[in-house]
């Protein structure tokens, strides 16, 4: 197992795309973890009674700088310019953190209830599986991002309304993928070896069907991570999501549209507006693209 | 034998590059196939046969490359020298190959009947019509019954057995010079495997065709092969005649393979094993390859690789002591008759 | 086969109905009020006094028990009647009938590229694995799966639309509309560029093609880098297959064995990953016509969700998760025709 494990990490650290990916990983995990010293969350259009720039109640909504609302191009103050009055690379930075928020929270949250839908599915097979699979089967019958927009503005709008919403439409994938390796497992030896010394079902479930398991499961969780957070980022496009003026990229992209249909003929002079938060969100979802097939390539040789 | 040789393949070496650095998996072979006789060739798996076999079509993997200074002459051409077009023309015509496995080795989504017609409409100039009736023809000569309604089934619908003769009536379809028949039995039932060997000295016989037979199993070596080559490592260990072979062993390993069959005629307390295991073909031992699992072996073979010293007209072995071979072998008839 | 088909078949009006069972007891949360304001014009809806209000929730039945109210609207939708919607001004069954067409054209001319590129550029990158070319196709593969389509569709509009000024948002310009609208312009179709054709109207299809492609650019880039990822992978492991080997030991040439004997078995999982395609294309226009103000399913969706228009909702949750699930079928349908295996097992 131990020669096993260094010859995989090997084999990772030898695969230049799996190498960028984890580098961009480790970058914007800095990013978010020191998001307070990169871009202080204060308002120097505010200053104390001594002079200092007044500190954000909260750090995710975005300081308005300026009264004017049209784009203004990068400057030595505002390396990525700002729009409707709000530094962009302040909502790049901070919105880091709302992409990290976003992604590990749905995929772990929706992952969770997969593997327990999917567990109790293809553990107990019978009618409680058909039941299962039928529920799983309507679930996926809707478009992922037509559910999520219903649900989100049912649920009143806002990041956490859309989370929800995600994660309830989120769980099928993992659901049926851990069906079908339990359902593999199942006949396998050893469990039917422990089942025949009368250990209970559910220890069954979790000492020795799910490590077995897991590890499909954790390439396709990396995998969709990158996905769910352009969904989430293009309900707050649709403007369904972050509130505007929170740091997130998504709903930063939403103003730039206006300037883009507005103004002909000069809107590439707006080019930052698009070209900050979209490089943010492309390189993210990038770098857990690049991670996932690289886990996958690992884990699963036969899918190269 | 002395007509002309059919094929000749002169130190052949097969090297293919990997990530963890060199497989050497032919290492200089030589040996020739006269017309019509049947050439086994033996050896555990990663002794290198089958990879010989493709490196006469030239059906490597693109890791995978014959080394300048290998000769594989055919019909009086080297095939080295071909282009990839008139080598083409080769395959399929002139010499035919089957594979071990008749699942995998026929295409899932074409007919049985549409695999034949490709080979006889590539190297034949027929029509379409008559290649069909032609490849009817090869199903029934093959043994395979209601010809004219097995020819629209696809592979999937044959039993293993019947996939194998499909198999056999593809290659053979062309009236080959030279059938190469890589392991054509090992994925079948006994009693199927048997049949399928009897079809083919059948055909052998009314084709006149010269076969290449590679396999693991010595019994099938010695029932079908005319000449024998045993492989281990990369090389040729030792060359003779089937029943020279059998009678007057003289390599180690050879020694090693026979006493590994079950005999019925004599009482044997458990079966003979080989010491040891295949080396790694990344790190072959220095001096002979077998030296790791030799009982013979002493600082000599370690040391140096033996040349194919000629025992007899035809017999090649590569071991310095296959003289103590030759008293082992005496030793143990005198024992068994005893 | 032709059973597997019919208890598909037999299956759809079952997950339909449970689809839309779970949004409609997802409207439920809203309570009767938010509920009324789909019935109520918005302008009358702020001066109506708390009786008035609640006379017109008991009027539509908006205090009944779910059950009562889903299976009265399901009656409806057995006749035809989807409710009315408030963000279209009329009733939702003509609001989706008008805008049909405008979706299927878009998804239609979309799909042309992805398949003839994606799986050219896949069979293309796994014929000449490691070379130069297959880490080039690679890179743009990478890159187009993580490349969100609303970025990319600002891009194309920045460059296209601002600065080129080419390809212009919308779904066709002011005088075509004018024409379009007059009653001389027959439509037999309903597909715009399609009509233009049909009533000779080449300047009409320019104008609707030009529309066209923003739009159709942006969704098909997508799915390019994913289909061909899947090729590639799939062509891969097929071209070390035995069959492949078998092939070439026949003497066939390399083109064959390639686009003969390889593709048609890499085939079989591409069509299997046209399932997830067909989901996100549709996803794609609702973003799309967003972006890039195109009448259609998707922006009347977008619009009827931002405003709870939840009659409208229900009615276009039925649309794409019909779509979705005969696109399935299809693509199975497709499956078996490709592998014999399944067709005849």
């Amino acid at each position: 197992m131990n020669t096993e494990l260094k010859r995989t990490l090997r084999k990772l650290f030898k695969n230049p795309s799996a190498i960028l990916g984890f580098t961009l990983l480790i970058f914007f995990t800095l990013v978010a973890i020191f998001a307070p010293l990169i871009a202080p969350p204060v308002n120097p259009m505010f200053p104390d009674e001594n002079g200092n720039p007044m500190k954000l109640d909260n750090p995710y909504i975005m300081p308005i700088l300026s009264w004017s609302s049209d784009p203004v191009a990068p400057s030595k103050d505002h390396p990525f310019g700002m729009i409707a009055g709000r530094d962009i690379f302040y909502g790049v930075v901070w919105g880091t953190r709302t992409a990290f928020k976003i992604g590990l929270i749905v995929v772990s949250a929706s992952t969770l209830i997969g593997l327990i839908i999917g567990s109790i599915a293809g553990y107990f097979g019978g009618w409680v599986d058909e039941f299962l699979m039928r529920v799983t089967d309507i679930f996926l019958s809707i478009p992922f991002l037509l559910a999520a927009m219903v649900l989100t503005t049912i649920l009143g709008s806002g990041l956490n309304k859309v989370m929800i919403a995600m994660v309830i439409f989120g769980w099928m994938a993992t659901a049926r993928l851990i069906r079908a390796n339990i359902l593999q497992v199942k006949e396998e030896q050893f469990v039917l070896a422990a089942k025949a010394l009368g250990i209970k079902n559910f220890i069954i479930i979790v000492r020795h069907i799910l490590p077995n398991t897991i590890f499909p499961v954790l390439v396709q969780a990396t995998m969709r991570l990158g996905s769910l957070v352009i969904t989430a980022a293009a309900l707050s496009f649709l403007g369904l999501g972050a509130p505007i003026g929170y740091a997130d990229w998504g709903s930063m992209l939403n103003y730039t549209r206006n300037y883009i249909l507005g103004a002909s003929g000069q809107a590439f002079t707006y080019w930052y507006t698009v070209f900050y938060p979209g490089m943010a969100m492309v390189l993210f979802v990038l770098a857990w693209n690049l991670v996932g097939d690289a886990l996958r390539d690992v884990f699963d040789p036969k899918l190269k | 034998m002395d007509k002309k040789p059919l094929l000749q393949v002169r130190n052949l070496k097969t090297y293919f590059y990997t990530e963890d650095g060199i497989v050497k998996a032919v290492d200089g072979v030589d040996f020739e196939v006269y017309p019509g006789e049947t050439l086994g060739i033996v050896g555990e798996s990663g002794s290198g046969k089958s990879v010989t076999s493709l490196s006469i079509l030239r059906l490597l993997d693109p890791n995978g490359e014959i080394l300048e200074g290998s000769e594989i002459i055919f019909d009086g051409k080297n095939l080295m020298e071909l282009s990839e077009d008139e080598m083409r023309k080769i395959r399929g015509n002139d010499i035919a190959m089957i594979f071990q496995e008749p699942m995998v080795a026929l295409n899932p989504v074409f007919t049985v009947g549409e695999q034949i017609m490709e080979a006889i409409l590539l190297h034949q100039d027929v029509s379409k019509n008559e290649a069909r009736k032609m490849a009817i023809d090869m199903l029934r000569k093959v043994g395979i019954p209601e010809p004219e309604k097995r020819v629209d089934e696809y592979p999937h619908e044959l039993s293993g057995g019947m996939r194998q003769r499909a198999m056999i009536a593809m290659a053979l379809s062309c009236r080959p010079k030279l059938l190469i028949a890589d392991e054509p039995t090992t994925a079948l039932d006994v009693t199927i495997q048997a049949q399928i060997l009897e079809l083919m000295r059948e055909l052998q016989k009314e084709y006149g065709m010269a076969i290449i037979l590679i396999t693991h199993d010595v019994g099938v070596i010695a029932e079908n092969a005319d000449r024998v080559v045993v492989m281990y490592g990369g090389m040729v260990m030792e060359t003779a005649d089937v029943k020279e072979l059998f009678r007057e062993t003289r390599h180690p390993y050879t020694w090693g393979l026979l006493n590994s069959i079950p005999r019925l005629d004599i009482e044997q307390e458990r079966l003979y094993n080989i010491p040891g295991i295949v080396p790694d073909p990344l790190h072959f031992p220095p001096g002979c390859r077998f030296n790791t699992r030799c009982e013979f072996a002493d600082e000599r073979c370690r040391k140096e690789i033996p040349p194919l010293y000629e025992i007899k007209n035809g017999h090649f072995s590569r071991c310095f002591y296959y003289k103590k071979v030759e008293e082992a072998q005496k030793l143990k008839k005198a024992g068994e008759s005893a | 086969m032709t059973a597997y088909i019919i208890r598909r078949l037999l299956l759809l009006p079952l997950i339909l109905f449970g689809v839309t069972l779970i949004i409609f007891s997802f409207t439920e949360i809203l309570g009767p009020e938010k509920l009324l304001s789909a019935y109520v014009n918005p302008n009358v809806f702020d001066k109506l006094s708390n009786e008035d209000l609640d006379k017109l929730i008991e009027k539509y039945g908006l205090n009944d028990p779910m059950w009562t109210r889903y299976f009265k609207w399901l009656g409806g939708v057995l006749k035809g009647d989807l409710g009315w919607s408030v963000t279209a001004k009329e009733p939702v069954a003509q609001a989706i009938k008008e805008r049909i067409p405008y979706t299927i054209e878009l998804a239609l001319y979309a799909m042309i590229p992805v398949i003839g590129v994606g799986i050219w550029l896949g069979v293309a990158a796994a014929v000449r694995r490691d070379k130069f070319l297959d880490h080039f196709i690679r890179i743009f593969a990478i890159i187009g799966w993580s490349l969100p389509d609303f970025v990319f569709g600002l891009i194309v509009l920045m460059i296209f639309y601002s600065v080129l000024g080419w390809f212009p948002p919308g779904t066709m310009s002011g005088w075509a509309e004018e024409i379009v609208k007059s009653p001389e312009f027959k439509r037999v179709t309903h597909i715009l560029s399609i009509d233009a054709l049909i009533n000779g109207r080449v300047d009409i299809f320019w104008d609707a093609l030009r529309h066209l492609i923003g739009p159709i650019l942006t969704i098909s880039w997508l799915w390019w880098a994913y289909l061909l990822r899947i090729t590639r992978s799939s062509m891969l492991e097929v071209l070390g297959k035995e069959y492949v080997r078998t092939a070439r030991a026949k003497g066939v040439p390399e083109k064959d064995v390639i686009h003969k004997h390889a593709r048609k078995n890499a085939m079989i999982p591409v069509v299997t990953v046209a399932g997830a395609m067909v989901i996100g294309l549709l996803s794609g226009t609702v973003i799309v016509e967003v972006i890039f103000n195109r009448i259609g399913m998707g922006r009347f969706t977008a619009q009827a969700a931002t405003q709870l228009d939840y009659a409208a909702v229900l009615g276009s949750v039925l649309f794409y998760s019909s779509v979705l699930i005969i696109g399935n079928l299809i693509i199975d349908i497709l499956y078996a025709a490709l592998d014999p295996r399944i067709r005849l097992g």
